[in-house]
């Protein structure tokens, strides 16, 4: 007899639960959805402002940067993502030698966003900018040259 | 209190003691004895050392080795046992894995990097690298250069058979071929590429129409070596590499480095930095087990429940990238506390998340966990007896569902742990419906941990200065952490370089998949996916 | 009521008129054959995008939106894709079998559509045994699903395919069932009488107890013969990747996906025909005036309406529950569902004898 209670019992509860989880799709069938139309929201599109995007290294209206060319970050980079190439140049009137920049290349494809490079510069002269569009054609798109001459 | 040190000299008399101010009791043991010792440092009721936390594979420069990590659930004390292979050319070692099951896969680790070879371990195949890989990488003199070291084509062969050493009567040791799959078997191959595998594991699954006789797990698909890299890393470099381990408790594993480095160090941390971490390691859980929830939903069949955790789980990543700048890889932590200040914004966001949850909640256990066909398929499968939990290593929540009292913050509390009010989830049934809900409980858990926290947060700096260059004093140092899946651990040995001499990450995952064999077997096709559903493993933390 | 049969009687004259019989009659075959593939097709594409917007809002998603205004060229876009992809042939399978499965399965979701009674005179093959014809070829799609996973020479299709066997079998005792309840009550088996004998009133008021638990079971059994989530097994995603059709490809895919969803409305439409009046307005006895409007909304809306109801809540089972394991599948068949059919039956065939039913 207490079987055959189970019986009933068991059948009564598995679709009693089957009718409540309905209930709970539906109520959210007709909720608000949560989708964001990402390429058209772009306007409206909140990125935190501390989200890590492209390395870049910002420049004055001058167009001057603060870079020393001291390698401090190429030597933090787990990775080998930053080359920085430079050339000694000799300043004639205090006759001091000097390192410039020449060619400062980052490479995209192979940035992890650890960020050792912007903790490592002494002259904050570079930092993660908030772009994330980053789909390009081929991996050599990627390889960016961050100062501007 | 016993004294430990005298119990053990009594037990193992070969012992040497090596002397450390504030660590762990560390014990060096001839490779003969280590066996017998470690039998009785287990079985002995003084000592009950019956949790094999972590078994490390060390190359010495002359010599190799393996370091076992014991710790006793019951006093909560912790045992470093060391031991060296007498013979570098060959090195073999006696295997504890009829001790702790745990040290199965462990020793075929070890085998893999270092090439000890373990006398009596079942299965002694290589575990995350290529058969057919020649040379043990992690040893020291191992040569990477790319001739010696040649990027494999072609298809790997998955072998039936594997070698293993026995000692026979007499006591020699020999070398035997153990069968894995007779020829007659119906072998199915779940994974690599399988939706329930969570990544690149690959099941080699022996059927019997619906009914799984027996699953022999491949890992090694996602092997990075980052055990290896690390050793050419700095220390703030490694802390990169660790969000890349278990990336659903990136901050976690994070926050293990950090305090394995500063402890090392001596740095005293600020209480700010303390809570913000608490703060950001609960955050943690709470997506890792929204990703659970939402995981195995979808493993069931059921996609809807999938899309709502997702759906709350955004909101844990909008937290967390307002503050860290990023939503699965955080890269938050640093060696001294943490990278940037909590953002404005962030203590009433989370608030607002504490209030926003418990409905959503309500609505998670309406339309999945009441549900009579998600109980029925989860309620009584793949069973994991208390015993069995212990001796594999299984810690976090599926430790917990086997009514293991596993969690590092109540054995071991670090950072305001101590000072929090909150239950340690612990069901006795030890199957899947109780892994499931050791989950869905703990998320409730954290909610209130986060509420005590997160008005508190003192003033303070976010981290304290630190040298530029981060040399770590000569020695050996251990720490542990409750990550989402499990107990995080992370050894280090110095030899008082900026890199560290080895690292090894105590994977938390890598138990998880080693039960799949023993839940598995005898169940059906359906289970499995169950099974792995609340076992809940990720695989980059399997692999390393 | 419009009676469509008016259109097919002037068609067929028209065509007597300057052709001879055979020839008309040929003529007739291949209208009907084409009319009845373009509705299958459409029908395919309309339910292919439905699910995919209803699918997305239980999921709070929106669906499809960026082909078309609302995303409603989706599924021709699909459907272009499909038909352009590469059919792939595996090494090892049986090259035969492999390419005849798909055919099967989908000559017997054509032939069940032919049966359903669409609108008042809209009937195509509508003979004595109706409903049993439709029970007989719906259950030939087995074959080819069971071929389909033999022939892959995969081992995941092939236990889908076992899988789908079991479920297959277990599942056609319940619809048999069922519907032999509600024949009994109908007195017929030809599916215009059914829908004709609803006109006072729909078999699931006028049979009240029975029908209802008929009706019921007949949901989940002709979800669980349509091989749609909670009892997708056979296919089951996350653990046998694709089931029975993970080897193919293209519009070999294509057919069993099509089948699918015909089934799918197939299911629905029985349900309609036998339980909901078919294309029969709603109708209560007494109110005149009330019926009279009803009877201005043209037979096959509400056929299409009714079947549409049928359809969501197929779509809302599956995307509410979990997908069960093979036993329990096995358990609520042979366990519950089929010993309350039984009763059922029983239950139906006393109210029909003792003239309880409305």
């Amino acid at each position: 007899m207490n079987s055959i209670k189970e019986y009933f019992v068991s059948f009564y509860k598995g679709l009693k639960s089957l009718l409540i989880g309905m209930k709970v799709t539906l109520r959210i069938f007709f909720r608000k959805k949560t989708t964001e139309c990402y390429p058209e929201n772009r306007e409206t599109l909140v990125i935190a402002e501390r989200f890590r995007g492209t390395l870049t290294m910002p420049h004055d209206a001058e167009g001057n940067h603060k870079c020393i060319a001291c390698g401090l970050c190429e030597m933090a980079c787990p990775n080998g993502t930053i080359h920085v190439e430079s050339v000694t140049e000799v300043n004639e009137e205090t006759g001091k030698k000097k390192k410039v920049l020449t060619r400062y290349m980052y490479d995209h494809g192979s940035c992890m966003f650890c960020q050792m490079c912007v903790r490592a510069c002494p002259h904050d002269a570079i930092c993660f900018d908030n772009s994330f569009e980053h789909a390009v054609f081929t991996r050599g798109k990627l390889v960016k040259q961050l100062n501007k001459k | 209190m016993i004294d430990l040190k005298e119990t053990i000299a009594a037990l193992a008399p070969e012992a040497e003691f090596v002397k450390a101010e504030g660590k762990p009791l560390e014990v060096i043991l001839p490779s003969s004895a280590v066996h017998d010792a470690m039998k009785k440092f287990r079985d002995d009721k003084d000592l009950l050392f019956d949790f094999l936390v972590c078994l490390s594979g060390m190359d010495w420069g002359d010599s190799l080795g393996v370091v076992y990590h014991l710790f006793s659930l019951k006093y909560r004390t912790y045992l470093v046992v060391k031991t060296i292979a007498p013979d570098r050319e060959k090195p073999q070692l006696y295997s504890v894995a009829d001790i702790w099951a745990t040290a199965n896969m462990n020793e075929r680790e070890v085998f893999d990097f270092f090439g000890i070879r373990f006398i009596n371990h079942p299965d002694m195949r290589r575990l995350f690298l290529r058969n057919d890989f020649v040379g043990f990488p992690l040893r020291k003199d191992y040569d990477m250069s790319e001739e010696n070291n040649p990027l494999v084509m072609s298809n790997e062969e998955s072998d039936d058979m594997t070698p293993v050493l026995v000692t026979n009567e007499k006591g020699e040791v020999e070398e035997k071929q153990k069968v894995l799959f007779e020829d007659s078997e119906y072998v199915v191959n779940i994974g690599p590429q399988h939706p329930a595998t969570h990544g690149v594991l690959h099941f080699r699954t022996s059927l019997e129409g619906e009914i799984i006789k027996k699953v022999d797990v491949h890992c090694g698909y996602i092997h990075r070596g980052i055990e290896k890299m690390a050793e050419s890393l700095t220390y703030p470099q490694i802390l990169g590499y660790t969000d890349r381990l278990d990336y659903l408790s990136a901050h976690q594993n994070r926050h293990a480095v950090c305090m394995c480095v500063e402890e090392a160090l001596g740095l005293e941390i600020p209480d700010r930095v303390k809570y913000i971490r608490t703060i950001m390691d609960e955050l943690s859980r709470l997506q890792s087990h929204f990703l659970f929830y939402s995981c195995l939903c979808m493993d069931m069949g059921a996609l809807t429940p999938f899309f709502y955790g997702f759906r709350d789980r955004e909101k844990i990543l909008d937290l967390f990238e307002e503050t860290t700048g990023g939503r699965l890889i955080q890269n938050y932590n640093v060696i001294g506390g943490v990278m940037a200040d909590i953002h404005p914004d962030f203590v009433a966001g989370v608030k607002k998340f504490i209030k926003y949850l418990p409905p959503m909640l309500k609505e998670y256990h309406d339309v999945f966990t009441g549900n009579v066909i998600a109980t029925q398929r989860l309620k009584g499968v793949g069973v994991l007896s208390k015993e069995n939990a212990i001796s594999y290593g299984v810690t976090g929540p599926s430790g917990r569902a086997s009514g293991v009292s596993c969690d590092i913050r109540k054995l071991a509390p670090y950072g305001v742990y101590d000072k929090v009010d909150f239950k340690e989830i612990i069901y006795t049934e030890g199957d899947s419906f109780a892994r499931y809900m050791v989950r869905m409980d703990e998320i409730l858990e954290s909610l209130h941990i986060l509420e005590q926290l997160i008005d508190n947060i003192p003033a303070g700096d976010y981290a304290v200065k630190t040298k530029p260059i981060i040399r770590l004093p000569e020695g050996s140092f251990f720490k542990m952490v409750e990550a989402g899946r499990g107990a995080f651990g992370v050894y280090i040995e110095s030899k008082g370089d900026k890199t560290p001499y080895r690292l090894k990450f105590r994977s938390s995952c890598l138990p998880l998949v080693s039960v799949v064999d023993l839940l598995a077997s005898g169940a059906k096709i359906a289970d499995l996916i169950a099974i792995g559903g609340t076992l809940d493993y990720v695989v980059p933390d399997i692999d390393r | 009521m419009f009676d469509f049969a008016v259109v097919t009687q002037w068609v067929d004259t028209l065509l007597r008129s300057f052709l001879p019989d055979q020839a008309a009659l040929l003529v007739e075959f291949l209208l009907v054959g084409l009319c009845l593939l373009t509705a299958y097709a459409l029908i395919a594409l309309a339910l292919i995008y439905g699910e995919r917007k209803i699918c997305a809002w239980f999921q709070c998603r929106l669906g499809p939106n960026r082909v078309g205004p609302y995303g409603l060229i989706q599924p021709v876009a699909d459907m272009i894709k499909m038909l352009i992809k590469e059919l792939i042939d595996m090494n090892h399978s049986d090259k035969f079998l492999f390419r005849v499965a798909p055919f099967i399965v989908i000559i017997s979701s054509v032939l069940a559509f032919g049966c359903i009674p669409f609108a008042k005179g809209l009937e195509i093959l509508d003979f004595n045994v109706g409903i049993f014809f439709l029970l007989a070829v719906s259950s030939i799609g087995i074959v080819g699903i069971l071929l389909a996973g033999w022939s892959s020479n995969n081992k995941f299709s092939l236990i889908g395919a076992m899988r789908s066997g079991a479920q297959m079998i277990s599942y056609e005792l319940s619809i048999g069932l069922t519907i032999l309840t509600m024949v009994v009550l109908s007195g017929s088996m030809q599916l215009s009488t059914i829908v004709e004998s609803q006109a006072n009133g729909w078999f699931i008021f006028t049979g009240h107890i029975p029908a209802f638990i008929a009706f019921v079971i007949y949901m989940i059994a002709g979800t669980a013969e349509t091989n749609r989530g909670p009892f997708d097994l056979p296919e089951a995603d996350s653990e046998l990747t694709a089931g029975y059709h993970t080897e193919y490809s293209g519009i070999q895919f294509g057919f069993f996906y099509l089948a699918e969803y015909l089934n799918m409305f197939v299911v629905a439409a029985v349900a309609t025909t036998l339980f909901w009046g078919g294309w029969m307005p709603l109708h209560i006895p007494g109110f005149d005036n009330f019926n009279m409007i009803m009877d201005y909304i043209p037979s096959l809306f509400w056929f299409i309406g009714k079947v549409a109801v049928m359809i969501f809540i197929i779509m809302w089972f599956k995307w509410t529950f979990p997908r069960l394991r093979i036993d329990q599948l096995l358990r609520l068949e042979w366990k519950y569902l089929l010993p309350i059919n039984l009763i059922n039956l029983m239950l139906m065939v006393l109210i029909v004898v003792f003239g309880l039913h409305f």
